[in-house]
């Protein structure tokens, strides 16, 4: 064997060494992802179904990042108190891709094999996937995305987020602060979330009197190069630009492609995750008054009467202290949330049974949403009464920082403006009897 | 010549006897397996019927980035035909994958005026148009949320007999009873004249021309076989999932299959094969059971890197390397010809 082969050899053998510590070392750090919070004693398990991974993880992973807090303070209290006995909680999530294949799988490995009691997912392209499973065993779930409840799914609420009606409140509160914005464009991907939220802001601009300087512009959720839509956007030089609800992946293009292109007016989103890394692409000025719905739990606001997430400030110091304030996203507390109304429910019950949970948690018609007491409404929208609506922040970016200016009331915009939202989701095929 | 013969004889029994016990194994497999992982491999095989598939048509030398699209025609029209015009689930299957056939026919009229990265881009753009048309026409395919409720396959209820295809292990022997008879077709088509003419195009395309091979009607018959059974694949897959949608087959699924492909090798019928049941096990399996949920793509990446340094010709090749390494490791001169071009 020459020397040279020899050398290639060990080097050979030193790569794959170095390749199987390192695996060894990930695999360590792995082993903690999947199960976020072990118990010992008694302990309920909780399905946290979500994409971990790929274009939709931003409304994923911190989710389970900030269920991973929300379980180490309940167990670090003793638990959850269920029939006398105290519960621990144990998350166990599994990474859907934002596929329903995965997701039905995902499903069945969280109810035959591990056991859960309720499972959390942020639903859309995923819940066909499962519905039909939900159906067969009774398991509880709960989505992010009321779109997905429809009255065959009984088990199915959306306890947190009312996406996309809650927009209504930006728009509100944009009409009103700022009386002098008349015109309007917007931008969606062309996929089952985008629809939807763009329903919602048409309905919300004709409520407030803003007149759209063109159809909304649908773009493909393949697309990486904004500067074309940004473009067709700007043309008519808007007051407003809204970017609907488009994925993190999308918004953060978008605002480099609006500043990069001189835009000067005013921004509205329905969120603006990790909003402190589109600042540092564009500018503090720039982003100055960008209307979102999705506050910093660090915001002051949270600490009045009447907002039922528990400890909402220390939530926030401890997640940016675990992961960094930047990777806070809209998602870091509602899964949170949502396991709080899930504990009240099961407490209240005696029992971690899904059907017991369900029936406590719509008891008296009303449920303890984050920021307030809310009503489970949704029949005319969704045909059943599963998503619990109340209100809802409007959050502006003032110097550099997201800041609560106002929560306002959804069920009020409803009450005025009911016909204009029915009329648009209908236009696009949004309503509960018009999917698939 | 007796010798010849018997050796022939030999070589066929221990093929059959190789055959029946691959048989045997796919069916102790789910048992084997738990609820979950059963669920997995019912994907799988309907996916190793997509790459299998997706050989055919790499046969006559082209790489198309549609052909989950084309699986998403067999889908969509196997899912509405069942919906909205009640037609009996095992028909609208076969039936989607006319479709997916008829469509490619159609398609290859303009894309086989191209060859090559042509082919391919070709393939990319007219896939995307058949997806914006489901996503633009929501009546009836949905829109950009697809459809969902799709009938399933119906469960057969005799007074003795009783099979649920809700359940995983069910549907993996239907999926597997389909797929088999397909790669069973699929491989004699390959071992066939036409077979050894879409080889001739792929290598020597002039060649085959000058010789009078119609280069266009064998091309277009690749796609619109490989077609069919993409279809067929989608037929499986939406009446086991109950939902479809256009992100569902978009290129980013298409890149799953060029790498399942790439890393099993295509030069052997059962390369991509190989492929898909190595990465999808190490995938969706071995990375999931040690928790690395989210660290899965770093480490995907990191073995298809590992993958096309080391196996260059795919993991079809691993066999005959490691028997050559074995001939020579006991001094015997290593069989020509067995490395996979």
């Amino acid at each position: 064997m020459s020397r040279k082969s020899l050398e290639r050899k060990i080097s050979r053998r030193k790569f794959l060494g170095t390749t199987a510590a390192s695996g060894a070392a990930l695999t360590a750090l792995g082993t903690g992802l999947s199960r976020v919070s072990f118990a010992d004693g008694h302990t309920i398990k909780i399905g946290f179904l979500a994409p971990l991974t790929g274009p939709v993880a931003a409304w994923g992973k911190p989710g389970l990042d900030g269920c991973l807090i929300w379980a180490d303070w309940v167990n670090a209290k003793g638990g959850v108190n269920i029939g006398g006995q105290s519960y621990n909680i144990e998350f166990v999530g599994y990474d859907n891709e934002y596929d329903a294949a995965k997701a039905r799988t995902g499903a069945t490995k969280l109810i035959k094999e591990d056991g859960v009691k309720f499972i959390m997912m942020l639903g859309g392209d995923t819940w066909p996937g499962v519905q039909k499973i939900a159906e067969r065993e009774g398991m509880l779930f709960s989505t992010l995305l009321p779109s997905d409840l429809s009255p065959d799914s009984t088990t199915l609420l959306a306890p947190c987020e009312v996406h996309p009606i809650y927009n209504v409140t930006g728009v509100e509160w944009l009409a009103e602060n700022k009386p002098d914005l008349k015109t309007a464009v917007m931008c969606a991907q062309d996929d089952s979330l985008g629809k939807p939220s763009v329903a919602t802001y048409l309905a919300a601009f004709e409520a407030a009197g803003i007149e759209m300087q063109d159809e909304p512009l649908f773009f493909d959720p393949a697309t990486t190069d904004f500067a074309p839509v940004m473009t067709k956007l700007l043309a008519g030089n808007p007051d407003i630009l809204c970017l609907d609800t488009c994925y993190a992946d999308y918004v953060h293009p978008l605002c480099e492609q609006a500043f990069q292109q001189g835009y000067k007016g005013q921004i509205i989103s329905c969120t603006a995750d990790f909003y402190q890394k589109i600042i540092e692409k564009t500018s503090a000025e720039f982003m100055e008054g960008f209307i979102f719905q999705f506050p910093d739990f660090d915001d002051p606001a949270l600490n009045s009467e009447g907002v039922n997430f528990v400890n909402p400030n220390e939530f926030y110091a401890e997640y940016a202290k675990r992961y960094g304030a930047s990777e806070w996203s809209a998602v870091s507390w509602e899964y949170a949330s949502i396991m709080d109304l899930w504990a009240d429910a099961a407490s209240q019950a005696g029992s971690a049974e899904p059907a017991a949970v369900l029936e406590a948690m719509k008891a008296d018609g009303t449920g303890k949403h984050a920021f307030g007491t809310a009503d489970w409404w949704g029949t005319e929208l969704f045909g059943i009464d599963n998503a619990l609506v109340g209100n809802w922040p409007v959050v502006v970016i003032e110097g550099g920082k997201a800041t609560i200016k106002d929560f306002r009331s959804i069920p009020a915009w409803w009450d005025k403006h009911k016909d204009l939202m029915i009329k648009h989701m209908t236009a696009l095929g949004q309503m509960w009897n018009q999917r698939g | 010549m007796p010798a010849a013969g018997t050796g022939g004889l030999i070589r066929r029994a221990a093929w059959r006897l190789r055959l029946v016990l691959l048989f045997a194994a796919l069916a102790a497999l789910p048992y084997l397996l738990s609820y979950s992982q059963q669920e997995i491999a019912v994907l799988l095989v309907i996916n190793v019927l997509l790459v299998s598939s997706y050989r055919l048509l790499t046969l006559t030398g082209e790489w198309s980035l549609g052909h989950v699209v084309i699986m998403g025609v067999g889908a969509y029209t196997s899912a509405l035909l069942a919906k909205q015009a009640g037609v009996p689930v095992p028909l609208s299957m076969l039936l989607g994958g006319a479709m997916a056939a008829g469509t490619a026919a159609l398609l290859s009229f303009p894309l086989f005026r191209m060859k090559g990265f042509y082919f391919l881009i070709g393939s990319f753009a007219a896939g995307e148009i058949i997806r914006l048309i489901w996503k633009r026409f929501t009546d009836p395919f949905g829109g950009p949320k697809g459809l969902k409720r799709i009938d399933p396959f119906p469960d057969i209820e005799t007074g003795f007999l009783s099979i649920d295809f809700y359940e995983p292990v069910n549907y993996y022997f239907l999926a597997l009873a389909v797929v088999s008879v397909s790669l069973f077709v699929l491989y004699r088509i390959e071992r066939s004249r036409i077979g050894l003419t879409f080889h001739a195009i792929h290598w020597q395309d002039r060649l085959a021309e000058s010789v009078g091979v119609d280069t266009f009607r064998y091309r277009t018959l690749a796609f619109v076989i490989a077609s069919f059974f993409a279809g067929i694949a989608g037929g499986l897959y939406a009446h086991y999932v109950g939902a479809v949608n256009p992100t569902r087959f978009s290129v980013d699924q298409m890149v799953y299959v060029l790498v399942w492909a790439i890393v099993g090798g295509t030069a052997t019928f059962h390369g991509p094969v190989l492929g898909v049941v190595v990465l999808t096990v190490i995938n969706e399996i071995v990375l999931r059971a040690l928790g690395l949920d989210t660290a899965r793509p770093l480490i995907y990446g990191l073995i298809l890197i590992l993958a096309v340094l080391y196996l260059p010709n795919g993991l079809e090749s691993l066999g005959p390397r490691l028997r050559a390494l074995w001939q020579r490791r006991r001094g015997e001169p290593a069989a020509a010809g067995r490395e996979p071009a």
